[in-house]
């Protein structure tokens, strides 16, 4: 096979390309020499089309099932689907760092292509960076973890993809993730070439603003689809459990959420330039970090195993050099990134960002610490202590209440300096609807205090948000004569940044919802026969009762299934079946749970198929060999965790669709006299005040 | 022949990277002229600085007192970015040599109404249809001039 | 300068009220982390040991395993998996992980009651040599293998 070998020796030319090409960069930026610039910038093409055809050679070789190769031999089977083959690229820590440096190289030309007659003076700069961490993950691609690597023998067949990642959301989870966590590189080299070059105005940010909404929208979902992935593969009832690699993709987006809303403040008042710097810097080195924790699983060999240790050591490497040269250069540039402005008042819409970012970045070390907490006190103490889930709801639920609570006071209050008796009147209204669902709810019997917090604060976020559209609405429709709709479409379209934004909000205060469901999840575990009725109330006063119908077994290609089917009745009507697995991969020994899911807007049972007495026994149709064991949960509100996200991507992609006509605001020195009458400015005209874009 | 095509594609692709060395060709490295300066974003930020205390007000969020004195702050930004903003373009500005208060204060007041009018009208090029940005002269995409031509006075400000 | 104090006292509270969050969420939840031969040296030191919450890994013993009658009720004893004397009984009451079997390597999380058996709440399997492959994918797949 031709594409295989190529793509290895694609890989191999790959790294001198990207060394050649990021010192040429750095020479080209600092010499002024156009001509080394260029040279550097077909480079990073060069790597991409590369790292493309050694990308594609992996997929060869599982397609044409080169056993001969360590990586296609241990994710891969002659049985294994033609879907998952391809999704054989990132099944493996190998394969996945292949698949990283070619997100990275894709991005990174991207970049090059988009600013080739834009930002000139950064790019330079932003190639050498770029081109500084694409050779890093090169090296690790080929010196440390090779997926081309060979066997000293072709086996007949390979060993299989484990069975738990043979999952739809399996599939576009990793992708989606790495989407988000190597896109982040290019804000990153932005901010870089900002401080190398010396333009330190404003200009990264216009430039990288959409690029950062971007990879926090692909690790918003990469985030989500894993959650989706844990609840219907994992098979016990929940989504999130505060391991160490979920907590690792946590924490870069919780630093770019923090990143999102302070750019705001530098954009409109000249403020926290260095702090915007450092988030930057920041959530990049959490991408890199987070890439080690779970490449490196070194948080994992706490708990028992010793892993790749030299992977450890070249990532914490490459971290601390990173985090080294990078703030580095902040202090440098320190003196010439002094805000414009000082903060003018406490109770206004920056102090809200403001605090928004400090909860934020607590919420991030507090995970980082929740994280780390093993190795700490392993470090210091000598003894082993971990904390588990308790510890990050504990911390983590009053935090997210607070950001919660402060995604409703952002909208309401105004920039610089709030007036007091405004907020008060704009209070009025949400706080009270709060106010009320939180009591209707402790009313009909809702008794958890979290619970009651999440539900009445995010009614009250909404209500804002509500308000804000409908306020807006009014008043375009009032001073330009528009229909309602038509006010409204024109409202968001002016300032999409701004209502997509609290699309976003509504999104996030919807998810939030969906995790305060988690507080009233009730199970049953029962062992029955067939025709026996497993019978469990709903937190909302309904009874689900399951009969037992039986169970069957076939034979599928590359395993055996054992289907339990239930016969649904709720209150005593008929609403369905629902059916749960067992299965049993060939290549594996282990069985495998399918949760059978029956998901309504409010709801969703969850039937775990936990154990079936005598399997073979039910393989050879033996009778009274049905005997099964069950665990039945209602799991309220689960589905609204993805349906907010749903509404969250809405919401991004209004933010993120580009604004009409060019970005620069107009001519430069063209303040000129012309048509108009203009008021006298001591005279500001209250009474028409048109700028209602929002 | 996996060796003959090793060696293509290694030669393409250095060919490729190293053309321009040995050719001289190369990417631009400065400035662009169009390209926005930090004087134009603040001059930007500013008006939509005074755009949105407009839609403070108007939405209840800011009383009138807070409204007009805060209006008033965010003029004299705008003024002081318009200036600087002019005076980057390599004319001298307005405000330099005793030109009266009242004449900036007036361009000031355009740059807001050129800004509602955008904003009500949704700013269409008439020369080829692209939207335009708030508060611009030209049209992005065709350069059409969006008002009267302006009569060389951003200088001195005569009109 | 009032405005200053102000922002700074802001900042103030909220790492004040984070810290103090972490901290005691630190010390309420915080389990220890021990190998069988570590908890017996621990409880003979300390009898108060049986109160803490204690996460405790190790190998099911081969044909240890009894399964429970009409309740949900799995006995096994797991050894150290370096000195392979040392043993300790187990009781748990959740329907077990797939992967448990014989041999398997398993993290227990419980209590060690005063009678000597540990009372297990949660019990993970890990997958060792026999499969490659499954630790870098439990990386991946974000997960140790979680009970179902």
């Amino acid at each position: 096979m031709l594409l295989p070998v190529l793509g290895e020796f694609a890989l191999w030319t790959a790294l001198p390309i990207a060394i050649w090409g990021l010192v040429l960069a750095f020479l080209g930026g600092r010499w002024g020499r156009g001509d080394l610039v260029l040279s550097a910038e077909r480079s990073v093409h060069a790597v991409t089309f590369l790292l493309v055809l050694a990308s594609a050679g992996i997929i060869s070789a599982f397609l044409n099932d080169q056993y001969q190769y360590w990586y296609v031999y241990n994710y891969s089977n002659r049985e294994l689907a033609t879907f998952y083959k391809v999704a054989g690229l990132w099944a493996g820590q190998r394969g996945s760092l292949v698949f990283w440096a070619l997100n990275l190289a894709i991005f990174s030309s991207l970049a090059v292509y988009f600013n080739r007659a834009r930002n000139r003076e950064f790019m330079p700069y932003v190639v050498g960076v770029l081109l500084v961490i694409q050779a890093f993950f090169l090296i690790i691609c080929l010196f440390v973890s090779n997926a081309f690597e060979l066997l000293a023998f072709t086996p007949p067949d390979g060993r299989g993809l484990n069975p738990q990642l043979q999952n739809y959301w399996m599939v576009i989870h990793p992708p989606t993730l790495y989407l988000g966590f190597t896109s982040f590189s290019i804000p990153f080299a932005f901010a870089i070439a900002a401080l190398m070059s010396g333009r330190l105005d404003a200009r990264w940010i216009e430039v990288t603003r959409r690029w950062i909404l971007l990879s926090w929208f692909f690790l918003a979902n990469g985030i989500i689809f894993g959650m989706r992935w844990a609840y219907e593969e994992l098979g016990w009832g929940g989504y999130w459990f505060w391991d160490p690699v979920e907590n690792a993709s946590l924490l870069p987006w919780l630093a770019a959420t923090a990143f999102l809303h302070s750019v705001m403040i530098q954009e409109y008042r000249g403020m926290l330039k260095v702090w915007n710097m450092s988030l930057v810097i920041l959530t990049f080195l959490l991408t890199v970090f987070a890439t080690f924790l779970t490449r490196s699983g070194l948080i994992e060999s706490v708990h028992s195993f010793a892993q790749n240790l030299t992977i450890a050591w070249i990532f914490l490497g490459f971290l601390a050099g990173v985090a080294v040269i990078s703030y580095g250069l902040l202090i440098w540039r320190l003196p010439r990134l002094r805000s414009d402005q000082p903060f003018e008042s406490f109770v206004s819409r920056e102090s809200a960002f403001l605090l928004n970012n400090l909860i934020l970045l607590g919420a991030l070390f507090a995970v980082l610490w929740g994280t780390l907490f093993p190795l700490i006190t392993e470090g210091f103490t000598g003894s082993k202590v971990a904390v588990g889930p308790p510890f990050f709801n504990q911390v983590n639920i009053p935090i997210g209440l607070a950001l919660l609570a402060l995604m409703g006071v952002g909208p309401v209050i105004a920039w610089r300096r709030a007036s007091k008796r405004n907020l008060l009147r704009n209070f009025a209204l949400p706080v009270s609807v709060g106010l009320v669902l939180t009591l209707a709810l402790a009313l009909g019997g809702m008794r958890h205090g979290y619970a009651l917090a999440t539900f009445g604060i995010g009614a009250f976020v909404l209500a804002v948000i509500v308000v804000e559209f409908w306020k807006g609405t009014q008043a375009r429709a009032r001073i330009e004569g528009e229909g309602s709709l038509l006010a409204l479409f024109h409202l968001v379209s002016r300032n999409r940044r701004r209502w997509g934004g609290y699309i976003v909000h509504v999104g996030v205060v919807v998810i939030f919802m969906g995790f305060g469901g988690a507080a009233f999840d009730v199970e049953v575990r029962q062992s029955v026969l067939p025709g026996e009725t497993i019978s469990l109330a709903s937190p909302y006063g309904h009874r689900y009762e399951l009969t037992y119908e039986g169970i069957s077994t076939s034979r599928a290609q590359n395993m055996i299934q054992w289907v339990a089917l239930l016969q649904v009745y709720k209150d005593g009507e008929p609403v369905g079946t629902i059916t749960s697995e067992k299965r049993q991969y060939i290549t594996t020994q282990q069985p495998v749970s399918e949760v059978g899911i029956r998901s309504t807007l409010m709801e969703d049972l969850y039937v775990i198929l936990a154990t079936v007495d005598d399997m073979p026994g039910v393989f050879l149709n033996s009778p009274q060999s049905e005997r099964a064991t069950f665990q039945v949960m209602v799991n309220p509100l689960v589905g609204w965790i993805w349906y907010g996200a749903l509404i969250l991507t809405v919401g991004t992609l209004i933010a993120l669709w580009p604004p009409r006509g060019p970005l620069r605001a107009s001519g430069r020195g063209t303040a000129t006299p012309g048509v108009g009458a203009a008021h006298p400015r001591g005279d500001p005209s209250p009474s028409v005040p048109a700028g209602v874009g929002g | 022949m996996a060796l003959m095509a090793a060696i293509l594609l290694a030669g393409g692709v250095v060919l490729y990277v190293l053309l321009p060395v040995l050719t001289g060709e190369s990417s631009p490295l400065d400035r662009l002229d169009d390209e926005a300066t930090e004087e134009d974003s603040r001059r930007r930020v500013t008006l939509l600085a005074l755009r949105d205390v407009e839609y403070d007000y108007v939405t209840g969020k800011l009383d009138e007192l807070d409204y007009k004195s805060l209006r008033r702050e965010i003029s004299t930004e705008a003024l002081e970015a318009m200036d600087r903003s002019a005076s980057a373009a390599g004319t001298p500005p307005p405000a330099s040599a005793g030109v009266a208060t009242s004449e900036r204060e007036r361009l000031l007041e355009e740059e807001i109404q050129e800004l509602r009018r955008g904003l009500k009208t949704g700013g269409l090029c008439p020369g080829c249809g692209a939207a335009l940005a708030p508060g611009g002269h030209f049209c992005g995409r065709c350069g059409q001039a969006l008002r009267a031509p302006p009569s060389g006075g951003d200088s001195a400000g005569t009109p | 300068m009032r405005r200053d104090h102000r922002f700074f006292a802001g900042l103030v509270g909220v790492a004040a009220v984070i810290t103090y969050l972490v901290w005691t969420g630190v010390t309420s939840t915080m389990v220890y982390y021990l190998t069988p031969t570590e908890l017996l040296a621990r409880v003979q030191a300390d009898p108060g040991f049986h109160d803490l919450g204690l996460k405790v890994s190790g190998q099911v013993v081969p044909g240890s395993y009894q399964p429970g009658e009409a309740e949900l009720l799995h006995r096994f004893v797991i050894r150290d998996l370096e000195d392979e004397s040392v043993t300790l009984d187990v009781e748990f009451r959740e329907p077990l992980p797939d992967t448990f079997a014989d041999d398997a390597e398993v993290v227990l999380e419980g209590r060690y009651r005063s009678d000597g058996v540990f009372d297990a709440v949660v019990v993970l399997t890990k997958c060792g040599s026999r499969y490659e492959a499954i630790p870098e994918e439990m990386a991946m797949a974000r997960f140790p293998l979680l009970p179902s």
